[in-house]
């Protein structure tokens, strides 16, 4: 059990270019921390760092109160599970697991076998002790890879996108058997992701990064309800955040629809910045005809393109055009996170009893309140509530292109 | 009517194979358990006409041929043996670590092994004369290992890239030495490469003939192939074609027996089920 604590921790390539940019992630004992983003964005450069695998250029790393930037992996008592397991195909599933014990040398025979069953036990491989890796399937070596984890007493636990390999079914149950074990075993845990929804559901907080930069730390609802800046707003949530150009006049936000009345003190935030981005998440919207109580909010009639109904929701599709320097930003971001949308359109999430219909004019409720209002050139967050947003470091701002 | 002729063909083609490949072995067979009357006949038959054991009571009791017989194990095994250990270490080196001159170590070897052996019989006779080298052992183990080694080396690099670089990493994450994690992790999973390269690299030693003949001068130190030659008989006109044959017999009797016992440990895919995919 320790903490770990990356201190402005930089990696650059032999050509200069780096990788993690002054990076400074605390991870307290026993948090489970989550680094997401889009690839490239140095998550498992920063995660291999941590387990030794890659020279840290400048910063320090703090593990446990003491400083390893010079240990080996093999000094540092970490225990890591690979993308793709990296399990030893020569070996049982029983040898893998006692692998880390034996290397250990300091342990008898029958300590070790009560440790390889023990956990066994805890990740159901009892019956597949004696078989070889090639034979498993899927979900199996993840758990193989996960039993020789746990079975060291390691300080912390590294995972390097461990779910990637697995199809979405199984994803899920591990997902929920990943959080299930750390929050048993208490150990501090990071974990590297790209999927937004592994880092909600798993992390006590998130750090989200984009090429080398530290964007956002904070809790998975800091995230969701007060994103720093413009590529957080966008990486966090599913569907992702709407980004329409806007302009404040008083406590109205024009948008491409129409006005939206929004709260005084957001409005005054934004208030003489000329065109900036709103950002509204899908959610926020609803059928007018649906929603009942529609007191704080506003409506907009729109012609809406596509409708997806799910049975408990629905999502609809308004196509918007968006004057050419909002557009050139949408597509910048588009391409930070890894998107291909062709099309600027709204994507709202309206209730499963809605009756709205593809090609028709439909009246739209928004929730005011919930808007984002975000500085174009920087990308900053102008209404973010700092008090809740966790940590947003100065250099999230300058990461974001000025109009590049 | 398709499915019976691809049959057919299938076998048709097996045994034209199988006989070009077989026959002059069994040629051979026959041969050594043939009498002196019958190899000098004219007009031999395939099969013998009397059965003897006689050529192999011959060679079993002939001491030169023992002595070559020793020479040749000795020989090829600890060529065998040495050249895999440093191929292992070199081609470890190329396949996993960056160094300046990495290229320059792999053209080497490569132009070691197209130089042809005879052009170095001259130059090696006349070094290993000065350093005492000549008629002994190491004499012929040396060269037998500078010639098998590059191909060891490029058919294990060749298996050590196959190798996830994860796997080492995993293994240093859990705890291990670098020089562990190659011992315990690269080394077994590399076996086939390295059953591969030794067996190539024995039979090198073990069918060498040039060197063999060059290089020694008396029974302490030279091998079958070399000693072969040196069975004339008491005629000149009629050399022991039966006990050549017997001869040859017992050396190709080793090579069998190792690719049988070997042949099982050569499976590819051993890494299967390492990574996903």
């Amino acid at each position: 059990m320790a903490a770990i604590d990356i201190d402005h921790i930089v990696k650059k390539y032999g050509d200069g270019f780096p990788a993690v940019n002054d990076v400074s992630i605390d991870v307290q004992d026993g948090e489970f921390m989550i680094l997401v983003g889009p690839s490239g964005c140095g998550k498992s450069t920063l995660l291999r760092m941590i387990v030794g695998l890659e020279d840290i250029t400048s910063g320090d790393m703090v593990i446990g109160g003491k400083r390893v930037n010079g240990l080996a992996p093999r000094d540092r008592n970490l225990a890591m599970v690979f993308q793709n397991y990296a399990l030893y195909p020569h070996l049982t599933v029983y040898e893998n697991i006692a692998f880390p014990l034996r290397l250990a040398g300091n342990l008898s025979e029958s300590e070790i076998d009560t440790r390889v069953r023990e956990a066994s036990k805890t990740l159901e491989l009892d019956e597949h002790l004696q078989r070889k890796p090639g034979n498993l399937s899927g979900g199996q070596r993840q758990r193989v890879a996960m039993g020789r984890a746990i079975v060291r007493e390691a300080d912390a636990f590294l995972f390097d996108e461990p779910l990637s390999n697995l199809d979405a079914k199984l994803r899920g149950q591990m997902r929920t058997e990943i959080s299930r074990l750390q929050k048993r075993l208490g150990i501090t845990t990071v974990y590297v992701t790209h999927d937004q929804t592994e880092a909600m559901t798993l992390g006590d907080r998130v750090a989200v990064l984009k090429r080398g930069l530290l964007q956002q730390l904070a809790t998975p609802r800091e995230l969701y309800e007060n994103p720093g800046n413009l590529f957080v707003a966008g990486f966090i949530g599913s569907p992702p955040m709407n980004f329409l150009p806007a302009t404040v006049e008083g406590t109205s936000v024009k948008l491409p629809f129409g006005s939206v009345e929004v709260p005084q003190d957001k409005a005054a935030k934004a208030a003489g910045k000329g065109l900036l981005m709103a950002g509204i998440r899908p959610e926020h919207f609803e059928d007018a005809t649906v929603k009942a109580d529609r007191a704080p909010g506003s409506t907009f009639k729109a012609k809406v393109d596509v409708v997806e109904w799910l049975g408990n929701e629905t999502y609809a599709y308004i196509p918007f055009e968006a004057p050419p320097e909002v557009e050139k930003q949408l597509r910048q971001l588009e391409q930070d996170l890894d998107g291909e949308s062709m099309h600027t359109q709204l994507v709202v999430s309206l209730d499963g009893a809605s009756r709205i219909s593809e090609g028709q004019e439909a009246e739209i409720w928004v929730d005011g309140s919930k808007i984002h209002l975000f500085d174009p050139a920087t990308g900053e967050n102008l209404t973010v509530d700092r008090d809740n947003a966790g940590r947003i470091p100065e250099t999230a701002k300058e990461a974001e292109p000025a109009s590049a | 009517m398709n499915r019976g002729r691809t049959i057919l063909g299938t076998w048709a083609g097996f045994l034209v194979i199988l006989v070009w490949c077989l026959l002059p072995v069994v040629w051979i067979l026959s041969l050594s358990f043939k009498g002196p009357d019958e190899t000098a006949a004219g007009s031999p038959h395939f099969l013998p006409e009397t059965w003897t054991l006689q050529n192999y009571k011959d060679i079993f009791n002939d001491g030169d041929f023992l002595d070559a017989l020793r020479n040749s194990f000795g020989i090829a095994i600890i060529a065998t043996a040495l050249s895999v250990v440093f191929a292992t270490l070199a081609a470890y080196a190329i396949a996993r670590l960056e160094f300046k001159g990495k290229r320059a170590v792999l053209s080497l070897a490569l132009a070691i092994a197209m130089f042809p052996v005879v052009s170095l019989v001259g130059p090696l006779f006349d070094m290993w004369r000065t350093f005492h080298l000549f008629n002994t052992w190491p004499g012929l183990i040396i060269p037998y290992m500078s010639f098998t080694l590059p191909l060891a080396i490029w058919t294990l690099s060749a298996f050590f890239r196959e190798i996830p670089w994860e796997m080492e990493q995993a293994a240093q994450v859990d705890g291990a030495t670098s020089w562990q994690a190659f011992r315990k992790v690269i080394v077994p999973l590399a076996a086939p490469g390295v059953f591969t390269a030794a067996i190539l690299t024995f039979f090198f030693a073990w069918n060498e003939f040039v060197l063999a003949i060059s290089l020694t001068s008396t029974t302490s130190s030279r091998t079958v192939p070399a000693q072969m030659s040196f069975f004339v008989g008491p005629d000149p006109f009629n050399p022991p074609y039966g006990q050549l044959a017997t001869a040859s017999v017992v050396v190709t009797v080793p090579i069998i027996l190792i690719v049988l016992l070997f042949q099982r440990k050569i499976v590819a895919g051993l890494t299967s089920g390492a990574v996903k995919g």
